[in-house]
């Protein structure tokens, strides 16, 4: 959204506005998470909350295994919602901080892994059992409209 | 020939699925860690027992050590404890402790030195991980957890759940001697 109205602005007050968001970063980043949580342990920007919430859904606590790091009330789940927060205040991007974990825990620790070469069979699984079970109903109802009806009555014993 | 070869295909197929994935003796939790074979995250805390020095594992760069994640709250630590303490009488490598803090308090660090008083210290130094930092950047999932580093820095060998003179003997004592071997 604001890549499309920088393009209509005069080329020097778009260099004034990246300016001023660089500017200000170093101060973002120099800010605890913890002074921008309110009183429910929520972050006071919403937008980051927001991230914040979808990001602990898609890690997995590496405690419980089934549980989000969202979910679950594990010491480790606790220690990395809290860094999933200062990142976001810190204005890491959502890429980075999956990658923080992941470069820490492996792709075990996403719920949600990306579309890659290894991942190409998780992801492509269903498709090819879908292809295969077509396959079968395919062959045993052409198999089935071959054989002869037999719905006509046949001669009883006699 | 398709009639009999599919169904028989789709047999063995799911013999070996259910053999790998019923067997018994796999541990379904074991995670393979990511930093195997990367270098060592560095940290630089306080020691437990004494607040005003500090641990880092950077004054290590050289040497052959082991770093044992543990906590008073982990009733799993206190099982190993002794093993750790045979351990550190052969002086075979530093023995480095991260004390991990549940509560994130300075109460934690208080349980830890009492503890080590009253059971024994095997560890070279005892780093206090007060919010868990070091602990996440060492991927650690639980307590406790024991990592080999060689001299290199690199870590090369993880190992989940309370440490015993066998998986002492068996894992770490050969691939002690190999990082020496390689470092030398």
């Amino acid at each position: 959204m604001r890549c499309i109205r920088a393009v209509w602005l005069p080329s020097r007050l778009a260099a004034l506005i990246v300016f001023g968001v660089l500017a200000s970063a170093p101060g973002a980043r120099a800010l605890d998470a913890n002074e921008q949580i309110d009183a429910n342990g929520q972050l006071e920007n919403p937008v980051l909350q927001a991230r914040f919430e979808n990001i602990a859904k898609n890690l997995r606590c590496l405690v419980c295994q089934n549980e989000s790091v969202a979910d679950s009330n594990a010491q480790l789940a606790g220690d990395l919602r809290r860094q999933v927060r200062d990142m976001l205040v810190a204005g890491r991007s959502d890429d980075e901080i999956y990658r923080f974990m992941t470069d820490r825990y492996g792709e075990f620790v996403r719920f949600n892994p990306p579309l890659e070469a290894k991942t190409l069979l998780i992801w492509g699984a269903p498709f090819i059992l879908l292809v295969i079970g077509a396959g079968v109903v395919f062959r045993v109802v052409r198999q089935r409209s071959r054989m002869p009806l037999d719905d006509e009555p046949s001669p009883g014993p006699l | 020939m398709w009639k009999f070869l599919l169904p028989f295909a789709a047999f063995v197929v799911l013999v070996v699925l259910f053999a790998v994935g019923l067997n018994p003796n796999r541990d379904i939790h074991a995670l393979p860690s990511p930093l195997i074979g990367k270098a060592a995250p560095r940290f630089s805390l306080t020691d437990v027992l004494d607040p005003s020095r500090s641990v880092s594992n950077a004054s290590l760069q050289g040497q052959v050590y082991v770093l044992n994640v543990w906590g008073t709250w982990c009733v799993e630590c206190r099982v190993e404890h002794p093993a750790l303490l045979a351990i550190a009488k052969q002086h075979i490598v530093p023995i480095i402790g991260v004390d991990w803090s549940i509560d994130h308090g300075e109460e934690e660090r208080a349980r830890a030195s009492r503890l080590l008083q009253q059971y024994g210290n095997p560890y070279s130094a005892v780093a206090f991980d007060e919010d868990g930092r070091a602990v996440i950047d060492w991927g650690v999932t639980g307590a406790p957890e024991t990592f080999l580093v060689d001299g290199a820095g690199r870590i090369v060998y993880k190992f989940i759940s309370p440490l015993t003179d066998e998986v002492w003997q068996r894992e770490f004592l050969p691939r002690i001697a190999a990082a020496r071997r390689a470092g030398a």
